[in-house]
């Protein structure tokens, strides 16, 4: 068994790597990653996952659901990172499987794939206390910076975190992005992982979340005609049941974490296409608190202290 | 001490990172610190390091932690237990720091270390060590204290006994009740120690002042120990002392002592004996599965089978019984959850005439219910079912309930009927499978989520094992080849990895003439996963079919396959080519 089929193992279980593993699968991931397109291009059959957030139990209840990688094909959309206990196993895992079989699974940014964000919703935090340094955090967020930043389908379907930027109109505006660096606070590359869809919106409006755009249904309409594309799959949105259609079937977001937050309780989905573009919602629930690894509370002591 | 010579500067490190401004360092240092010792030796270990400790413990609660379990094992280090006596003065100054936490790890590894000392150094050092606790100004060493005695007291002689007992009498009456708790929490442990007569005078007089505390934190800690202390006693004293203090707490106002006798009741039960359970413990018991409170009912519900246990089965029947069926109606989910996790042990105490009359019917509500958790905890327990009432009349009754979850929307659900098919499948036998069952074993293999594919496959497995190669062919086979012309690369992969588990099973002729013509078709398929899994599983039959076959057909397989464009189709296909050679060379 190679190392790194080994430490693939070795993360299903969630437990960290060494540091100095970190360091390594790092530079290979880079060697990978630098080669993709910014619009990388994906082939049918492939399952689309939206936000993880750190739960690493949650994903492997993903992974129930959906299958094995590399049985299963993916594309996760990003926002692999912060909020949840794991994001440190959670990240690592699939950027394993990323170095292990480049072909069967497609990671791209989110906005959580950020050195800024992350210092503030818990991944550099988590990264400290794991390693009691922060040099883990640095060599993750410095791939982040390669990380692609959509994905197109068998030319079909147009998949990124958050969504569409005034200042694109073609896919080819978005291959000429300078991608490698930290997420920029505005401009195209900021847009597309930060934007939402609205319905409200006729054209663009301002974002409540301070960056990137909303989006109404003229604007994907027209942005899947110029580039001849069947719909956009996003993610970056909790939805409730999973997955939520909007503009007469244009633009789907699809959310994997369930129970987000641990406190949210919705259910998570993720979108099978199989080899003929023919799509299946897979909804499914949080992983149950014994399939976890922080054993669950006795109930006693929250009732006595 | 092999091991020392060489490194001694990384010992310098750590002694030097005992005291480094970073935590980190100062955790990994006190981790380490057997290293530290061993290197230092056992007389320097007792002369330096721990006078070093000892003063050393101003420092951050996690490194106090630590220290304080180290410490619990460091007998060998400071030269074995006739120098244990000087791991008690940095363990005594932890037992009185304000973290719990490290109080309790300090007073376990005291207990540790004082279960292993003599006993003419337990009353020299660990009596006096308990006495100093005990007399400490501040709560945390009297809390602490609580839990040493049990180890102090039986080398003690008998008027340092008798001392002992009154100083547990005064912490069960000390001011704080952080320290009352203390003591009601351990004093089963110390009661264990005790002599029967003051067992039954001092031990009890204490056991009474604590459920009488006005706190009722403290009288819920007493509570709990009390089946442990009622194990203690003889059976009458025991139903005389003990009972009716927990008869009494059954209606006590708090939901939380009643909880809490909901718990206990029936370790108690076991203590004393049929008669006080029928007129006093079995009513107390009625009374908690009707509590108002869904927590109390919840704790009570859990204990149903095992209380029937202890009850002749006609009380039980007349009393449990129809508490049992207003539990399954009940409007928490959790009560029902909980009910359904231990009813199914009832069939066997009744008998098999009030389980088809009373229970069966209960179990097809729960098993109906809509919290699926209820359903889940009733399906994994059937088992117990089968052996009372036989496999005919479950077949009737339950069978019908059971095919209905097969298609349950919860998969976890669908997972524990696929996991008890082979079970039903052996005590039901071949006849019954060719129905309804058999076309859901089929379903299984193409539904919506991977695990129920995956485990419906190993059904199929364990069906062919259990009903032979012969009964496969006709029933199982035909509809699994199928699966190779689904348009979802998905199902197609389960056929895959069905034929992978079938084959050894089924032998190599059906292998050779029906699986491993689908095998080598699906090399062809579009879909790369397909393709390398295809790869795998030639990789798997190589020792199920004749070698002849394997240069036949696999290896030529392989060999395509090696040269596909994927190269994640390459790399199975070398895999499985190597698998070949090694098998070849060495045959």
């Amino acid at each position: 068994m190679s190392d790194l089929d080994r430490q693939i193992e070795q993360l299903k279980k969630c437990e960290p790597l060494k540091e100095s593993e970190v360091k390594a699968l790092c530079l290979k991931a880079m060697e990978i990653l630098v080669e993709e397109s910014n619009v990388q291009r994906v082939d049918a059959p492939v399952t689309i996952c939206g936000d993880i957030h750190g739960q690493f139990y949650d994903m492997k209840e993903l992974f129930k659901v959906g299958g094995d990688c590399p049985k299963t094909n993916y594309l996760f959309l990003g926002d692999f990172v912060d909020r949840g206990f794991y994001s440190v196993e959670t990240f690592l895992l699939l950027l394993a499987l990323k170095v292990r079989y480049p072909d069967r699974i497609t990671l791209i940014r989110g906005n959580h794939e950020s050195r800024q964000i992350t210092q503030v919703y818990g991944f550099y935090d988590e990264c400290l206390r794991k390693y009691g340094s922060v040099n883990v955090w640095r060599y993750c967020t410095e791939i982040f910076d390669y990380l692609s930043l959509s994905a197109l389908i068998e030319n079909k379907i147009f998949s990124v975190h958050g969504g569409l930027s005034p200042a694109i109109s073609t896919l080819d505006q978005i291959r000429t992005i300078d991608r490698k660096q930290e997420v920029p606070h505005d401009g195209a590359m900021c847009d597309l992982l930060w934007s939402d869809p609205e319905d409200i919106v006729d054209g663009w409006g301002l974002s409540p979340r301070g960056a990137g755009f909303l989006f109404g249904g003229s604007v994907v309409t027209s942005f899947n005609h110029t580039n001849s594309i069947d719909y956009i799959c996003r993610a970056h949105q909790l939805v409730m049941e999973g997955y939520k259609w909007m503009f007469n079937n244009q633009i789907v977001t699809v959310w994997s974490a369930p129970n987000y937050c641990y406190r949210c309780g919705n259910v998570a989905a993720i979108l099978e296409l199989d080899e003929n573009l023919n799509k299946q919602f897979r909804v499914f629930d949080a992983a149950p608190q014994e399939s976890r690894g922080t054993p669950a509370k006795k109930p006693a002591p929250d009732y006595f202290l | 001490m092999s091991t020392v010579e060489a490194p001694l500067y990384p010992i310098a490190v750590l002694i030097d990172e005992l005291k480094n401004d970073d935590i980190q360092l100062r955790l990994n240092s006190i981790r380490r610190l057997s290293t530290i010792a061993r290197a230092l030796g056992e007389e320097r270990t007792r002369s330096e390091l721990i006078p070093f400790l000892s003063e050393n413990n101003d420092d951050d609660d996690e490194v106090l932690l630590a220290m304080a379990e180290e410490l619990g094992v460091f007998i060998p280090y400071v030269g074995g237990v006739e120098h244990a006596h000087v791991l008690l003065t940095p363990l005594e100054i932890l037992c009185t720091v304000e973290e719990t936490c490290v109080r309790d790890k300090a007073v376990e590894s005291l207990c540790k270390i004082g279960s292993q000392m003599r006993d003419n150094d337990l009353i020299e050092w660990f009596t006096p060590l308990v006495k100093r606790l005990t007399a400490g100004e501040w709560f945390t060493a009297r809390v602490s204290a609580c839990g040493l005695f049990h180890i102090a007291y039986p080398s003690a002689p008998e008027t340092l006994k008798t001392e002992l007992r009154s100083i547990y009498g005064q912490l069960c009456q000390d001011d704080m009740p952080m320290v009352r708790r203390s003591a009601a929490s351990n004093l089963w442990k110390f009661a264990g120690t005790v002599e029967s007569a003051h067992l039954k005078a001092d031990i009890m007089q204490m056991f009474e002042d604590l459920t009488q505390d006005d706190q009722d934190t403290v009288r819920l800690l007493a509570v709990e120990g009390c089946a442990a202390l009622g194990k203690l006693l003889e059976a009458q004293d025991c139903a005389a002392r003990i009972l009716p203090v927990i008869v009494n707490f059954s209606q006590d106002k708090s939901w939380r002592v009643r909880y809490m006798v909901a718990n206990q009741l029936y370790e108690l039960c076991e203590a004393v004996g049929p008669e006080p359970i029928r007129t006093d413990l079995l009513p107390a018991y009625v009374r908690l599965l009707r509590d108002n409170e869904a927590e109390v009912r919840i704790a009570a519900a859990g204990k149903v089978t095992k209380f029937c246990q202890i009850l002749s089965p006609e009380l039980a029947i007349q009393h449990i019984l129809p508490c049992v069926k207003e539990l399954s109606l009940d409007s928490s989910q959790h009560v029902r959850a909980a009910l359904a996790s231990v009813v199914m042990g009832m069939a066997p105490v009744l008998g098999k005439d009030a389980t088809i009359e009373q229970l069966l019917p209960i179990f097809l509500s729960l098993l109906k219910d809509e919290f699926p958790d209820v359903r889940l905890n009733i399906i994994s327990k059937l088992d117990q079912v089968n052996q009372v009432i036989g496999i005919d009349l479950l077949s009737q009754s339950l069978l019908p309930a059971i095919v209905e979850l097969a298609e349950d929307r919860h998969w976890r659900v669908r997972l524990a009927i696929i996991e008890y098919i082979p079970l039903l499948a052996n005590q039901l036998g071949v006849g019954f499978f060719d129905d309804k069952l058999g076309g859901l074993c089929m379903q299984w293999l193409q539904d919506k989520v991977y695990s129920i594919r995956d485990a419906a496959a190993n059904n199929l497995k364990r069906l062919a094992e259990e009903f032979g190669p012969d009964w496969a062919m006709q029933h199982i086979i035909p509809q699994v080849l199928e699966i190779a012309n689904d348009s979802h690369y998905l199902h197609r992969m389960t056929l895959l990895r069905a034929i992978s588990l079938l084959g050894p099973v089924l032998g190599s002729e059906i292998t050779c003439s029906k699986l491993l013509p689908v095998v080598v078709n699906a090399s062809k398929d579009r879909v790369p996963n397909i393709k390398f899994n295809v790869a795998k599983v030639l990789q798997s039959l190589i020792s199920v079919v004749d070698q002849s076959v394997v240069e036949k057909t696999i290896r030529p397989c392989l060999v395509e396959l090696s040269e596909d464009p994927d190269v994640d189709v390459r790399y199975f296909a070398v895999q499985g080519l190597q698998s070949i050679d090694q098998v070849t060379m060495s045959s």
